[in-house]
């Protein structure tokens, strides 16, 4: 069994109605708890930054990554184990 | 909503769709329409030639849209190029689209009104999605302004469909609507396919707009990631690696899912069996993706499937795994799923389902025709020919041995119709080439056990959901796509119950549709569960005391071809009578109501554990076996 680690994802999503909750939903639907979200706008008002820290060991972070990259409006997440 | 879809990104700037070149316009471009008008446009550009839909308030622009371009644009022949179908219940219509689509490969169509249409929709919608059906379902909302006011039939569908879409579309910029349903079409077949909803608000339909005839929404991220999966070549160290392990392999063995039929790619595996005689077992969802009659078929294996395909997996030492999720109804423990498989190699479009559940050797993320037709290049380019150098034959003599001694069998002596018989018996008649949709439980796990699947496209069934009343009115959506082809409904008393209503979407539409009911007088994959796991309390699961008849039901519904069947000698003759006749028809078989689904890998439980009944061979007849069978009863 990996360990379990804090997880930063920085998503990079398409600013369209419901796009938010489909990311929270996404989480929320597949067990994962979110410890802290932050949402911004960027350069573009068509595109927002999601910062969102969990929990999990490795092997389930690479899981809930694919399925974020499945979201239509999602462009891009990245990853970072932050070792506690 | 933000009008500026600039996106800053330049590598995902160039994933943007291409506008179609100059002089390639649309005869109807810069036309003024109304949002329902250019709705119901893209729905005929996109090659829709049917939906399923019911009307209400927030739709009837559309629905009038429709009405109106079926007056203006008839076919040849006079009929319209557009019907809606209409169905007894919006969960039907899910249905029947959904039935279309997995019949024809097309995507399917159903048009519902808001609040409780599109609720009734969410049904069908999740099961598409669990079983990757493409589908675009329109639904009507309330107007912009009053979303969010519980205004009247509001219903917060872009939530409840997100949830469980591939993707959901709330349109409430009317200038976005035309490239939205393009969008919705594209991301419905694309990928991994899937149901897209698209909800539009009244106000919306009804605005006043110019149809451009093309353009779709930027979905910069979704197209470089599918850009990148289907252009994903498998390279020389990718084909030199899998045909390393397979050199070391005496028993490899392809395990074929549903992705193999989503993806068209039953012919180039045929081919590739051809060269390389790997034998195939196919998931439930795979039924036809190979040949089941062809002597390297191991039809389905899991929960029920055939214990020849079941011990095939206990024994192989390589897995081929193609476009299959090692789902918990086929590997219900993961670290026992082909235990003595050395190698597991896995070929998906999806990225999160490489080893998702369990952990494999080597995988290519691609499109699998293509990955197909890549390594059987490879193969010949490099002399590599197992089959004809006779590598496999004793392994495909211990195949023949396992159909042989563990087949499919069942009381044959007993007084009571069985079944299985009934499924032998119709499949006499239609030898593989039949359309068959199922409901769920006992009756479905019979008809993929007994009948053959020659080819894609032929087994229709809610495999991830598993939601009864599906059968009915999956079987009026594929005679739809199909309109010459055998479409038997399998059915059980339980299951047929649920969409009861579109007995009657049968016969007013005129359809050829063959019901079969097997009737055990109850939910007999319930009482089989509550048989093994709950000492046989029948919590209501008993149907004896319910009274309904089931032929005068069919009868009120204008079926003229109506029939009980309860005597075991007119089982053939009946058969033969009921799928001959012409139009729809209803045969409900009074079937032994002890009959149990066989074999049996019950929860939790290792192939090696899988109890095969009092007629199919057990390789451990010995302890294991006893032991559970004093616990079932
Ligand atoms: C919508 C829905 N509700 C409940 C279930 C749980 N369930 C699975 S099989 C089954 C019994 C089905 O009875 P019937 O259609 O008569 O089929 P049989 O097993 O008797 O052949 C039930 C209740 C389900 N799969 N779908
Ligand atoms: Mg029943």
């Amino acid at each position: 069994m990996n360990a379990v680690t804090q997880h930063t994802l920085t998503i990079m999503l398409q600013n369209e109605t419901g796009a938010l909750v489909r990311v929270a939903g996404l989480f929320a639907s597949r067990s994962y708890n979110i410890d802290s979200l932050n949402v911004a706008a960027t350069a573009d008002p068509a595109i927002s930054k999601l910062v969102l820290s969990i929990r999990g060991d490795d092997q389930a972070v690479v899981q809930i990554v694919r399925q974020t990259r499945k979201l239509i409006d999602v462009l891009e997440v990245s990853h970072q184990a932050t070792a506690d | 909503m933000p009008r500026n879809r600039n996106i800053v990104n330049a590598q995902l700037m160039n994933t943007k769709s291409t506008p179609a070149p100059a002089g390639d316009l649309h005869p109807l471009a810069a036309k003024s329409m109304s949002g329902a008008e250019v709705i119901v446009q893209v729905l005929a550009d996109e090659g829709v030639d049917v939906m399923f839909g019911y009307s209400g308030g927030a739709i009837l622009p559309v629905y009038d849209a429709v009405f109106r371009y079926n007056a203006t644009h008839p076919n040849d022949d006079g009929s319209e190029p557009l019907p809606l179908i209409v169905p007894a219940n919006e969960q039907g219509a899910g249905f029947m689209a959904a039935g279309y689509a997995r019949a024809s490969g097309k995507v399917g169509v159903a048009v519902v009104t808001s609040g409780p249409g599109a609720t009734n929709m969410v049904t069908p919608v999740r099961d598409s999605m669990a079983d990757s059906i493409p589908m675009v379902v329109i639904c009507g909302q309330v107007g912009v302004a009053a979303i969010g006011s519980d205004a009247f039939q509001e219903a917060p569908v872009s939530t409840i469909m997100g949830a469980c879409a591939k993707h959901v579309f709330l349109v409430t910029d009317a200038s976005v609507l035309e490239a939205t349903l393009r969008t919705a079409f594209e991301i419905a077949r694309s990928g991994r396919p899937g149901p897209v909803v698209v909800d539009v608000p009244k106000d919306v339909q009804n605005t006043a707009l110019t149809f451009a005839g093309q353009g779709q929404l930027p979905i910069p991220g979704y197209r470089a990631r599918l850009r990148n999966v289907q252009s994903a070549q498998l390279d020389d160290a990718g084909c030199a690696s899998f045909f390393d392990a397979l050199a070391q392999a005496r028993r490899p063995l392809i395990y074929a899912g549903g992705g193999v039929i989503a993806s068209g790619a039953a012919e180039a595996l045929r081919d590739f069996v051809a060269d390389f005689g790997l034998p195939v077992t196919t998931t439930l969802m795979g039924l036809g993706a190979f040949d089941t009659t062809d002597p390297l078929a191991l039809h389905f294996l899991g929960m029920h499937g055939t214990a020849y395909a079941n011990y095939a997996v206990e024994d192989c030492d390589f897995v081929l795994t193609l476009g299959a999720r090692f789902d918990d109804r086929v590997a219900g423990v993961p670290d026992k799923f082909a235990p003595r498989a050395k190698f597991i190699a896995q070929v998906d479009i999806d990225p999160a389902e490489i080893g998702k559940v369990k952990a494999v050797d080597w995988h290519h993320i691609g499109d699998l025709r293509r990955t197909l037709e890549r390594l059987r290049e490879y193969g010949a380019a490099h002399g590599i020919h197992p089959r004809q150098d006779g590598r496999y034959a004793a392994w495909h003599a211990h195949i023949a041995e396992l159909k042989r001694v563990h087949a499919l069998n069942y009381d044959h002596d007993s007084e009571l119709i069985q079944p299985y018989a009934v499924i032998e018996a119709i499949n006499r008649i239609t030898d593989g080439h039949a359309i068959i949709s199922t409901g769920v439980g006992q009756h479905q796990m019979w008809a993929a056990q007994y009948f053959d699947y020659r080819a894609p496209r032929h087994w229709l069934s809610s495999g991830s959901m598993g939601t009864m009343g599906f059968g009915l009115p999956a079987a009026i959506g594929a005679q739809f796509a199909r309109r010459d082809a055998t479409v038997i409904d399998i059915d059980g008393d339980g299951s047929i119950r649920m969409n009861l209503g579109e007995l009657e979407t049968v016969t007013t539409y005129g359809l050829p549709v063959k019901i079969v009911l097997l009737n055990n007088r109850g939910d007999g994959m319930v009482r089989q569960w509550q048989k093994l796991f709950f000492k046989g309390r029948f919590a209501s699961s008993d149907k004896s005391l319910h009274t309904k008849d089931f032929i005068k039901a069919v009868q009120a519904d204008g079926f003229t071809w109506a029939r009980r069947l309860e005597r075991k000698e007119e089982l053939a003759d009946t058969i033969a009578e009921f799928l001959a006749f012409e139009g729809p028809a209803f045969l409900e078989v009074m079937i032994d109501p002890d009959a149990g689904v066989y074999p049996m890998v019950g929860p939790g439980m290792s192939y090696a554990q899988m109890i095969t009944g009092d007629f199919i061979a057990s390789r451990q007849r010995a302890a294991g076996d006893e032991t559970l069978r004093n616990d079932m009863f």
